[in-house]
């Protein structure tokens, strides 16, 4: 599904210029769970946003589906990206200003659905994670792991075939945590492939694969036990 | 500590170039709009206060209502100022003057100049006005009869540096005047301005000839209710013989006929402001344009202080973490409050230095366009200088204290970790504040647009006659007025001369007022008489309505017939005008003469446009002073010449003078087209004010949103969808402001339109044009700050915040 070659990303200020990403080369397949670990400022967030087409690399070549998408411009990536990926971040990233039915509802609304196939599509998906009596309530009345149950309702919403999570468990809990993550692999389950950033080795456990970065490049990269185990 | 306050200030301001610039010079160009404003309305206001006493000096007039005629000027007998000199215990003095509105030829030895403002005073003059005399007696210098008082500077035309007390002026190659008095200019203004003083000191006792002005000054402590009450009384009894004498009626019967006339009083003081009526000496000022300056600087201040509130919160994200630093660091709200406040208030007061130089760069041209002589550092400086302050300091302060209070707000510890969310608080004022700038903003628009229109409706409305290619020349000599008949032969001589005429005036002077009778009524008519020549309304391109115009085989001077005007036949309800006679005085002892009407002309215009069309009747006369050449427009100026060489050998005494009609008569408009003028450029800043300010808080929404623009983008906004979102709120509160700025505007509008005798039906097209253009001037400005907004990377905005 996703296959990169010598990706590379460079940042620069007026001053100093660094590799957030150097030459990185790997491949994701359908339905895989994979995790990326490594520590602050090793690029993690950086590759995720390049999967996820928010940012673009500085060279390299990055295969989507088959498609080279590496030197697409913007309304190109917002059209792949929106019909195939959904994002789940750390801090939840949730509109303030709307309550979780309409937090939910927002891609379908980009993605151009009716509105009653949309309120067809946002019960269902608000049924399923368990949050359908906060439906008209505020992000800010909501708990943390309440927060993150919406983000990932919003990001299944459409659908996509790749989600893509930015620790998301780091605001949470244990036992929230736990809820998200459980909730991540019943999706894998049902063959959607995800690819996690995160900094916590028991959240990477529950994941297929894992892929080590430092300092913007791939150290190790190993099949987790669990996914072992299955084998 | 201040000093690092200062520094922080300096830095800041620094850091932030475009806001600061945006928001120091829209304060600059408020606070010079309101200095310019303030000085103006100090000038206004200060006329007549350098007299003595001037309190007590009071202007008399006459107000009289008759057969739907209705007069209303400043002007009084001959007899009045002696009366109340001798019969009124309460007049510490008073005096009668008389003024032309013809230059008039002055000469000493060789030196001929015309003098424009001459006045022919009574010997109490300087007791009621206090000039100051560099030479001579006020109190003597118009006791005796061919007296001449000189201003400075006419003295300086006609003598130059020698001395001129007791030299002999020649008026008008008439009379020999001696020089008795020199005189300072006065300090301060005044609804007149002489350039020199005639002693006049005969009494013509006629109580209901009103040729001239009075002015009177009261005793300190004299009760001004009793003292009016009085003088009515014993004027009205005065006016009793002559009444009857000329009206044929007893008073009493007069006013049965549902007739009025009274005397009048108004205080000197608020004859510039307030007084239009007919027969002023000079054109008065008018509080109207007052009060519409000062709403324009108060507008104008509120959209600029606006600003100012608005751009300093858009910054405040920006200095959220300082604020959050400084508290960890120990710093109590106050203290940060204080910090903010000196900042806004050094930010002002920039703006102020900024202002005096705008001041100082735009005030020759305003004073050009308004036609006055404002200088900032006149006497008044300190006022305005204090006046400023306390409008910048008030800036600073009260401005200043939202974004003070607001930013001293923030907790530190969420600040700090970067969990800086917006307080929603402030939304509904911001929102308020727009659209209060807004509807102040398209009011200023709609007013400019209606001003112009009626302006234009003034310039193009049939004006009754044609002033291009016709000069007017006046006559200087008895000898030349006698004999004129016999020269327009010299002059026709020239085939660019298409025609040459005579008339007592023209169009742009005032017109007479005189009392007529139709034959077999006892009814009084007052008409504005016109005394013409037989080609006048060929030269002048009037119109005949019925009847004919006067010719040489019909009519002569010595038998009257008269042409009317469509009015007077219209008020005065004259049927069948044609087959009417009509009667004038022709002495003081009431005998009448009767004469034929002949033709009935349309309307033509003499005064402006704040005047309506006055009943008129003409007459063949050769008392006319004033002649009219319609010339070819090819060649003009080598006829104008041709012309001025004839003239000069027939009235060798006076040199040659002439003006067009047409800008004689334009000269009538000009104060409206000035003050059109003033409110475009003031409507224009006010506009790129409200822009500048709009523009900030576009900023300022795009970078409090720029997380739900980030997540929105991610989940599939595009930059159209994004830009959409961003400008429609402010589009919409455009749109509540033209809500609020179209019934207020119709009001306004109405009121001021309904100074004019003419006016323009309310027209829709401004507002809809106002609301329109502030509808795209929005759009233009949010949408740069929003397309950039749009347009940013999303990464950035959810990596970090």
């Amino acid at each position: 599904m996703i296959k990169l070659k010598n990706l590379t990303k460079v940042y620069r200020t007026e001053e100093l210029e660094s590799t957030a990403l150097n030459q990185i080369s790997f491949e994701i397949n359908q339905g895989e769970f994979v995790s990326i670990m490594g520590p602050s400022g090793c690029g993690k967030s950086t590759l995720l946003n390049i999967l996820g087409m928010l940012d673009k690399p500085e060279s390299g070549s990055y295969e989507f589906l088959g498609k080279e998408i590496a030197q697409y411009n913007e309304k190109q990536r917002s059209e792949i990206r929106k019909k195939n990926i959904g994002f789940i971040f750390q801090n939840f990233n949730l509109i303030d200003e709307l309550t979780v039915f309409e937090n939910i509802e927002l891609p379908l609304i980009y993605n151009k659905i009716n509105s009653s196939e949309r309120k067809k599509r946002v019960d269902e998906i608000i049924q399923k994670i368990g949050i359908s009596h906060r439906s008209n309530h505020y992000p800010q009345q909501l708990s943390g792991g309440q927060q993150q149950r919406v983000a990932v309702a919003r990001a299944l919403v459409t659908n996509p075939s790749l989600i893509l999570a930015d620790e998301p468990t780091g605001n949470l809990d244990t036992s929230h945590g736990n809820e998200v993550m459980d909730l991540l692999c019943k999706l894998n389950e049902s063959g959607t492939t995800i690819v996690m950033v995160t900094h916590s080795a028991h959240d990477a456990s529950f994941s297929n694969r894992t892929i080590n970065l430092l300092d913007g490049k791939i150290v190790s990269e190993k099949e987790s036990k669990l996914s072992q185990a299955a084998v | 500590m201040f000093k690092n306050y200062l520094k922080v200030a300096l830095r800041s301001l620094n850091k932030n170039r475009i806001y600061a610039f945006i928001n120091i010079l829209g304060l600059a160009l408020g606070l010079a709009v309101s200095i310019l404003v303030f000085l103006f309305i100090k000038d206004e206001t200060s006329y007549e206060k350098h007299w003595d006493g001037y309190e007590r000096i009071y202007r008399t007039g006459i107000k009289a209502d008759m057969m739907g005629q209705k007069m209303d000027a400043p002007v009084s007998c001959s007899p009045m100022a002696n009366a109340l000199r001798t019969e009124f215990t309460d007049v510490e003095s008073a005096t009668r003057i008389q003024t032309g509105r013809q230059e008039i030829l002055m000469r000493h030895d060789q030196t001929k100049v015309y003098i424009q403002h001459i006045a022919q005073a009574d010997s109490s003059f300087f007791n009621v006005f206090n000039y100051e005399f560099i030479h001579g007696d006020p109190k003597t210098a118009l006791k005796e009869s061919n007296s001449i008082v000189l201003s400075e500077e006419t003295k300086q035309k006609l003598f130059g540096d020698q001395s001129a007390m007791g030299e002999v002026v020649n008026y008008d190659n008439r009379r020999d005047l001696i020089v008795t008095g020199i005189i300072k200019e006065p300090k301060g203004h005044a609804h007149f301005s002489f350039d020199l003083f005639i002693s006049d000191n005969d009494v013509k006792n006629v109580w209901i000839n009103n040729g001239w002005n009075t002015y009177l000054k009261l005793k300190k402590g004299a009760d001004f209710n009793s003292f009016e009450q009085q003088m009515k009384t014993n004027f009205m009894k005065k006016i009793e013989p002559d009444v009857e004498r000329f009206l044929k009626v007893s008073v009493d019967e007069f006013f049965k006929q549902g007739n009025a006339f009274e005397y009048q009083l108004m205080p000197i003081k608020d004859i510039h402001l307030y007084s239009h009526k007919d027969f002023e000496i000079q054109q008065n000022g008018n509080i109207m344009y007052i009060y519409v300056f000062l709403g324009i600087a108060f507008l104008v201040l509120i959209i600029a202080g606006i600003n100012f509130m608005n751009l300093s919160t858009a910054r405040s994200g920006k200095r959220a973490k300082e604020v959050g630093v400084r508290k960890v660091s120990g710093a109590s709200r106050k203290m940060l409050i204080f910090q903010f406040l000196v900042e806004s208030v050094i930010q002002s007061f920039i703006a102020l230095c900024l202002a005096y130089i705008l001041v100082i760069v735009l005030l020759p041209g305003f004073n050009n366009v308004l036609e006055t002589n404002i200088s900032l550092l006149n006497e008044y400086f300190s006022q305005t200088l204090l006046f400023s302050i306390i409008i910048t300091m008030f800036y600073g302060l009260f401005a200043g204290s939202y974004p003070a209070f607001f930013l001293s707000s923030f907790k530190p510890i969420s600040v700090l970790k970067g969990d800086f969310t917006k307080s929603k608080n402030g939304a509904f004022l911001r929102k308020a504040l727009v659209v209060t700038q807004f509807t102040a903003s398209t009011i200023l628009i709609i007013g400019m647009i209606i001003i112009f229109k009626q302006i234009d409706f003034l310039h193009n409305k049939d004006i009754g006659f044609k002033g291009d290619q016709v000069i007017i020349v006046p006559i200087q000599t008895d000898q030349m007025a006698d004999n004129f008949r016999d020269y327009k032969s010299i002059f026709l001589k020239n085939s660019h001369v298409q025609s040459v005429s005579r008339a007592s005036f023209f169009p742009g002077d005032l017109p007479n007022q005189s009392m007529y009778a139709l034959e077999g009524s006892q009814e009084q008519l007052p008409l504005w008489n016109m005394n013409v020549d037989y080609d006048f309304f060929k030269t002048m391109s009037i119109k005949l309505a019925e009847g004919r115009f006067f010719n040489r085989e019909q009519d002569s001077d010595s038998i009257p017939t008269f042409i009317v005007n469509e009015t007077a036949v219209n008020n005065l309800n004259i049927k069948n005008p044609l087959e009417k006679r009509l009667g004038t005085f022709i002495n003081n002892n009431g005998d009448v003469q009767y004469g034929k009407i002949v033709g009935v002309v349309k309307d033509f215009h003499i005064e402006g446009f704040n005047q309506p069309i006055r009943p008129m009747v003409m007459r063949i006369s050769n008392y006319t002073w004033f002649t009219a050449f319609k010339i070819s427009p090819e060649n003009a100026s080598s006829t104008i010449s041709f012309i001025e060489d004839e003239w000069n050998k027939l009235e060798p005494t006076h040199p040659f003078r002439y003006t067009f009609l047409d800008k004689k008569f334009g000269a009538l408009l000009r104060q409206q087209e000035n003050f059109g003028t003033m409110f475009l450029f003031l409507t224009i800043l006010a506009i790129i004010i409200s822009a500048m300010g709009l523009y900030g808080l576009a900023s300022y929404t795009a970078e409090q949103r720029t997380k739900e623009i980030g997540i929105r983008k991610v989940l599939g906004a595009s930059v159209s969808q994004i830009m959409n979102m961003l400008t429609k709120d402010f589009i919409k509160l455009v749109l509540i402001a033209n809500i609020f700025a179209w019934p207020i505007t119709f009001l306004l509008a109405k009121n001021w339109l309904s100074n004019f005798s003419y006016q323009i039906d309310m027209p829709i097209l401004p507002y809809i044009f106002a609301t329109v253009l502030a509808l795209i001037i929005a759009i233009i400005t949010v949408s740069t700050q929003a397309y950039i907004a749009a347009n940013s990377n999303p990464v950035n905005s959810l990596k970090y915040e």
